[in-house]
């Protein structure tokens, strides 16, 4: 495979280092799908080797057989130059392998010391002890932790140096991080990089699953490219750029440039006025935020992740109760009302939720099911009428282009960025005059991103008022014409996406205030 | 070493032979267990099937078993499906028989083509309330339905050994306690051989089938059953779903009990749900919650039943032999589903040696 | 399959056959069977004669008679002494055990099964029974039915059948008046005053206490329920610790008599002789003989003598019998009985007799005619309720 590549010498390292990790044609096989397909991987010690591909490229199942979850078929798996077969997370942590998964693996109620301690061998170390030894291999990499801090107490960033920690205190030397960013903010992405930079100068083998090209870029020495579970390339990461990778990782030459036409009849469609909203638990999660959604733009909403995104959006749609404040849909205050209320006031609101299977579609059923999910009630009499649903969805198959092997197939099984475009192309279909998607490229493929920006467009331009949650600043930058940050529930700014620049939103996010 | 891996979805044609397997399997390890018994299980088996086809009257018992199972089944598939774990159907049953039996008892002068829909009608609002109970307290509270719903069984099993001890004990019955038979305007006539609760029971299964696949409420059934945050999203009422819906169910099992007292038992005893509660539920799970896949499930264990009884005298197998094969056969058929899911992998046994050179 | 199926016939006809010739004159001798019934015997059948090859005899139990004593093993002693006193094959008799008799269903279930597997003669044995079979005998008028210790019947496939038990509780009552010490007998009860059946034999054997001991009085204790070994046990030893020395029992287990035994207190047996169960207290057990019953019911049946009419046997027809007495018994107690017993059995006395009258323990004055001990709702006038 690796003579396929165009620039085959400058993929091998230059440097000295021994092999912490040598794959060699590693295949995995589930039932007739090839996840992995003679993937090629190699990262020495003192490296930083990035793992990209879009989703169900075949990284995470490529990364379940390094940590003793999955067997590969064939093709070996070296590690420190000796033949190794990881039969379990137990051979791959005696193998000196340390993974950092995107869900944590920590006891909530047990103190960073004691998660650290926790399944380690040999007899535990006295408090003290302990303490001192993981307050030096903080020291040593510039880790900043209280070790009698309680897990539950802590920042999702504070949760990922405790993972940290766990593989430093083992003395593993080979880190595998599972698109460690996708939870921080951008000045807690600059800490663990500088975190990781510490660790290959100690010597550590350090592979970043991601598919974030700017991290790529910025992190890595090396990248290893997998596209459809076959191994495409290995490059040296200071001779490539972005628009190589993005070719290698998609297949073919894709334009990085989100349109953005121009505003239509600027009209204010919604309005939030003092809006409090607080979560069962008694937390105060949107904060007396006031803002107006206009027609003809894409107002992007912008926020470390839980900084109120979510009850904000189903409040609006009804699915959420607010303590105070109201939602007004030109002279109707929503707030109060239940979706179907909503909706026989008139009200075209579509809503995209960030979590589509649970929540936007009903998973078990097939896209006519679920193309009548908010219609079923609107024919006379008991029955349902599914003839309607079903032309709608096989529309939209030729629309959007969704693979599924019928409408009857349920959506659970379909991939995610089809399952995306049924929801999406469902709200829009309901001719929408305002409407809310919440992370909706999340965990999407570049070709259904882009498909799903280009919707939206069209939306805008057919004078709909679009609400953009977003995660990524470079997308949110470019897509929106107003930015909305969010912080801790509050509004930490209103700007204009064509004149803002990414520093200035990424202070807003952290509470910073807006400069004028 | 095995591994449990989860497998990718099997066809239905894979679903069936699993099944198919399993249920072999089962006849072969309670034939094991027979054997061990001294019989021989060929026999036994034999004897199972024709104890239920042998004649036109084992054939009429046969379906005389099955009625009360399949409607029963029927009242739990409407409840399950919405995932509301409804393991009440023993109580509601009970119930739904009570209400039938005060009309049975203290209106028997009214002639049959009256007295048939009130202790219809009687039976579903008796079930029905009894499983609203658990609902309300599960919308207004988040109560566990599951719990809930299996206490209020034996709350309905006491509450007939009160009436029997009590206030609706035979006088004629020389201090026995029991509840006077019905008279003949309470209950059911036969038809072709069984009692006419097998009509009901056939026709409540087209409409279950018909009110879960083509109505509004079946389709807020199955929605909420998949996730109650998206019967919200769409607009749904879901306390409202939940609380028609186990209404419905438990008014189902209220039927099931009083077709069992004025079809079968012409009086109310305290084994008038005799575990069909629970074996409905056996039923509903092994059909996939599909009403004519009840009908056919129930008939199955219907021969079972019959079958087995058959056996005990015949062989003089204790009748807790033929539950022991029963549970066999259950075991075998439910844990199936497991393979349905998931697979055994073997670890090679060569990498499994290469481990130890890769450790340190 | 056919072929099988009229090999079998044929064998067990041969069987039968053989069988047959040796049985119409050993069955009296070996059992007492009765050799003029009382009046019923000689009238013609309603039936036809059924050849004894085709009989078959369906038996419904409550328990299971594996247990080894009391009421359902009684029964089932009957139902094998029939079978060997007419020579039937194993084949002929078909066994419900463990039917519920409150469950419905299964008392249906049961019924129906006998009549599919082609009994022509049912016998139901438990109270709870009753109503289910009336019903069956309705709807299956060829087929007879045979209820135990109820009292519905029709004249025709449906008859009721039971004893005069009452006689042999007498006699035991006898046996208890002069063993006791305190004064003080137990009786442990299945059911209240209101069940003519318990009541019943309750004053008889009362009566047969104060015939040789006008001191004593007899404590009852109900348990509410045919068969709860429990509660029998617990029903005993409360008695026992209320001062009762000599305990006796209408109920299914054994449990009272080893409560007795326990207790190093004195026992009367029921059903079957209880000697076997608790040798260090039976003085005696009280015991019935269905084989008796069964036997001439089969043979009515076979030879076409069914008359639909009810069976109430007695002590002369060795329906209802007493156990040897153990060495256990106070002297004088087997004269004293044996002169009761040659009374009875000479039939120049009864116990209930219809005319001699009794007083009850609230003073009022009453008869009562045998056969209509299920009307029996009064206590002697030395029985308390403890």
């Amino acid at each position: 495979m690796a003579q396929q590549n165009t620039t085959p010498n400058q993929a091998e390292p230059s440097a000295v280092g021994e092999y912490a990790i040598e794959c060699r044609g590693v295949t995995k096989r589930f039932g007739t799908v090839v996840a992995n397909d003679g993937v090629d991987l190699t990262v020495r010690y003192g490296e930083i080797l990035a793992l990209l591909g879009e989703n169900g490229s075949g990284k995470t199942t490529l990364m379940n057989m390094l940590s003793g979850i999955y067997h590969p078929d064939s093709g070996s798996i070296r590690i420190a130059g000796k033949e190794a077969v990881i039969n379990s997370p137990e051979d791959s942590m005696a193998l000196g392998i340390g993974m950092i998964y995107q869900h944590f693996k920590l006891v909530d109620v047990f103190t960073a010391m004691d998660n650290i301690a926790l399944g380690t061998p040999g007899r535990r170390l006295p408090a003290r002890e302990l303490r001192t030894k993981v307050e030096g291999i903080c020291k040593g990499v510039g880790l900043t932790i209280d070790p009698a801090k309680r897990i539950y107490e802590m920042s999702v960033s504070e949760k990922q140096t405790v993972e940290i920690l766990k593989v430093l205190y083992r003395g593993q030397k080979i880190l595998i991080l599972d698109e460690p960013t996708a939870v921080l903010t951008p000045q807690e992405t600059d800490k663990l990089f500088a975190i990781l930079r510490r660790m290959r100068e100690q010597g550590c083998a350090v592979i970043i699953i991601t598919h974030k090209l700017g991290e790529v870029l910025d992190i890595s020495d090396r990248v290893t490219i997998l596209r459809r579970g076959k191994y495409i390339d290995t490059v040296n990461t200071a001779e490539t750029d972005e628009q190589q990778l993005t070719e290698l990782m998609v297949g073919r030459p894709v334009s990085l440039e989100i349109d953005r036409p121009e505003q239509g009849e600027l009209n204010s469609i919604l309005k939030a006025v003092d809006l409090t909203i607080r979560k069962p638990d008694g937390a105060i999660a949107v904060d007396d935020v006031s803002f107006e959604v206009r027609t003809g733009e894409i107002l992007g909403v912008a926020g470390i992740a839980g900084s109120g995104q979510k009850e904000l959006c189903e409040a609006i749609a009804g699915l959420y109760p607010a303590e105070k404040g109201a939602v007004l849909y030109r002279k109707e205050n929503l707030i109060g009302k239940n979706p179907r209320e909503i909706s026989r006031l008139g009200v075209h609101l579509g809503f995209v939720p960030e979590d589509r299977l649970g929540m936007g579609l009903v998973a078990s059923m097939g896209m006519v099911g679920n193309m009548m999910l908010k219609t079923y009630d609107a024919p006379k009499g008991p029955f349902i009428d599914t003839a309607p649903a079903r032309e709608q969805a096989e529309e939209l198959v030729d629309k959007l282009s969704i693979v599924t092997p019928s409408v009857d197939t349920p959506v659970r099984l379909m991939s995610g960025g089809n399952v995306q475009k049924v929801l999406l192309g469902r709200e829009i279909v309901s001719k929408p005059s305002v409407l809310i998607t919440a992370y909706p490229v999340r965990g999407l493929d570049i070709n259904s991103s882009y498909t799903v920006y280009d919707l939206l467009n069209e939306q805008k331009k057919d004078n709909v008022a679009v609400v953009y949650v977003g995660e990524d600043l470079d997308v949110l930058m470019e897509l929106s014409d107003r930015i909305m940050v969010l912080c801790h529930g509050k509004i930490t700014g209103i700007v204009d996406a064509r004149t803002a620049t990414k520093d200035q939103i990424a202070r807003l996010m952290v509470g910073g205030k807006e400069e004028a | 070493m095995l591994r449990v891996i989860k497998t990718e979805e099997k066809t239905a044609k894979q679903m069936m032979i699993i099944r198919l397997a399993a249920f072999v399997l089962a006849l072969a390890a309670g034939g094991l267990f027979i054997l061990a018994l001294g019989v021989n299980p060929l026999k036994v088996y034999g004897t199972i099937l024709s104890g239920a086809f042998r004649s036109k009257m084992a054939v009429q018992a046969t379906i005389k078993v099955m009625i009360p199972m399949l409607v029963a089944a029927l009242g739990v598939t409407l409840a399950f499906k919405m995932k509301f774990w409804n393991i009440g159907g023993e109580g509601q049953i009970i119930m739904g028989a009570v209400f039938a039996t005060y009309f049975a008892l203290y209106h028997a002068d009214w002639p049959f083509f009256i007295l048939f829909p009130v202790m219809l009608i009687a039976g579903i609002v008796g079930g029905g309330l009894w499983a609203l109970i658990p609902a309300l307290c599960k919308v207004r509270f988040g109560t566990n339905e599951t719990l809930f719903t299996l206490m209020l069984n034996y709350i309905a099993l006491y509450l007939v050994a009160y009436l029997q001890e009590g206030p609706w004990r035979d006088p004629a019955a020389n201090g026995f306690p029991k509840i006077p038979s019905f008279a003949a305007s309470a209950t059911l006539p036969k038809v072709l051989g069984v009692q006419m609760g097998w009509i009901v029971a056939l026709v409540l299964t087209v409409i279950v089938f018909v009110y879960m696949r083509y109505t509004k409420h079946g389709y807020e059934i199955s929605v909420v059953g998949q996730s109650q945050a998206t019967a919200a999203y769409a607009g749904m009422n879901v306390s409202r779903i939940v609380l028609r819906t186990m209404f419905l169910s438990g008014a189902v099992a209220g039927i099931c009990g009083m077709l069992q007292v004025s079809g079968s038992d012409k009086t109310l005893t305290t084994g008038v749900a005799g575990g069909i509660g629970f074996t409905a539920i056996i039923i509903a799970w092994l059909a996939q919650l599909n009403p004519f896949g009840s009908l056919v499930v129930a008939f199955l264990f219907a021969i079972l039943e019959k079958g087995s009884s058959v056996v005990q005298s015949d062989f003089g197998l204790s009748t807790d032999c033929a539950d022991v094969l029963q549970g066999i056969i259950l075991f075998f058929v439910l844990g199936c589903e497991f393979f349905i899911r998931y697979r055994f992998v073997r670890d090679n046994a060569r990498k499994a040696a290469a481990v130890k050179g890769g450790e340190g | 399959m056919k072929k099988l199926l009229s090999a079998m016939l044929a064998a067990t006809m041969a069987l039968t056959m053989l069988a047959g010739c040796g049985s119409p004159s050993n069955a009296p001798a070996d059992n007492g069977t009765p050799a003029g019934d009382k009046g019923t015997a000689e009238q013609t059948g309603k039936f036809a004669p059924i050849a004894k090859e085709d009989i078959k005899v369906g038996v419904i139990h409550i328990t299971d008679p594996a247990e080894g004593s009391g009421y359902t093993y009684t029964h089932d002693l009957g139902v094998q002494g029939m079978q060997k006193n007419l020579g039937l094959e194993d084949s002929q008799i078909v066994r419900k055990i463990n039917v519920n008799d409150s469950d419905a269903t299964a008392i249906q279930t049961a019924l129906e099964e006998c009549v599919e597997e082609g009994c022509n003669v049912i016998f139901a044995t438990s109270w709870g029974y009753m109503d289910y079979v009336e019903q069956m005998a309705a709807e299956y008028p060829e087929v007879l039915f045979a209820h135990g210790t109820g009292y519905k019947s029709n004249g025709e496939n449906f008859t009721n059948y039971f004893g005069k038990i009452y006689q042999a509780r007498y006699l035991s009552g006898i046996a208890a008046g002069l063993k006791t010490q305190s004064n003080k007998i137990g009786y442990v009860s299945a059911q209240g005053a209101e069940n003519g059946e318990c009541t019943s034999g309750i004053d008889a054997f009362a009566m047969g206490v104060e015939s040789v001991n006008p001191d004593a009085k007899v404590f009852v204790k109900v348990t509410g329920n045919w068969f709860d070994p429990e509660g029998e046990g617990q029903a005993a030893e409360a008695l026992i610790s209320s001062g009762c020395d000599v305990i006796a029992q209408h109920c299914d287990t054994a449990n009272p008599a080893l409560a007795a035994e326990k207790a190093g207190v004195w026992a009367i047996g029921y059903n079957s002789d209880m000697a076997e169960k608790a040798p260090g207290a039976v003085l005696t057990s009280t015991m019935w003989d269905w084989s008796v019953y069964y036997t001439k019911a089969v043979e009515d049946a076979i030879n076409g003598t069914w008359d639909g009419s009810n069976y109430f046997g007695d002590m002369a027809d060795g329906l209802v019998k007493l156990a040897p007495l153990s060495d256990l018994c106070t002297d004088g107690t087997a004269d004293a009985i044996k002169a009761a017993q040659d009374k009875i059995m000479s039939g120049d006395w009864d116990v209930f007799d219809g005319k001699t009258e009794l007083e009850t323990n609230t003073g009022e004055k009453v008869t009562l005619n045998g056969a209509d001990y299920g009307t029996c709702t009064w206590y002697y006038r030395n029985v308390e309720v403890a």
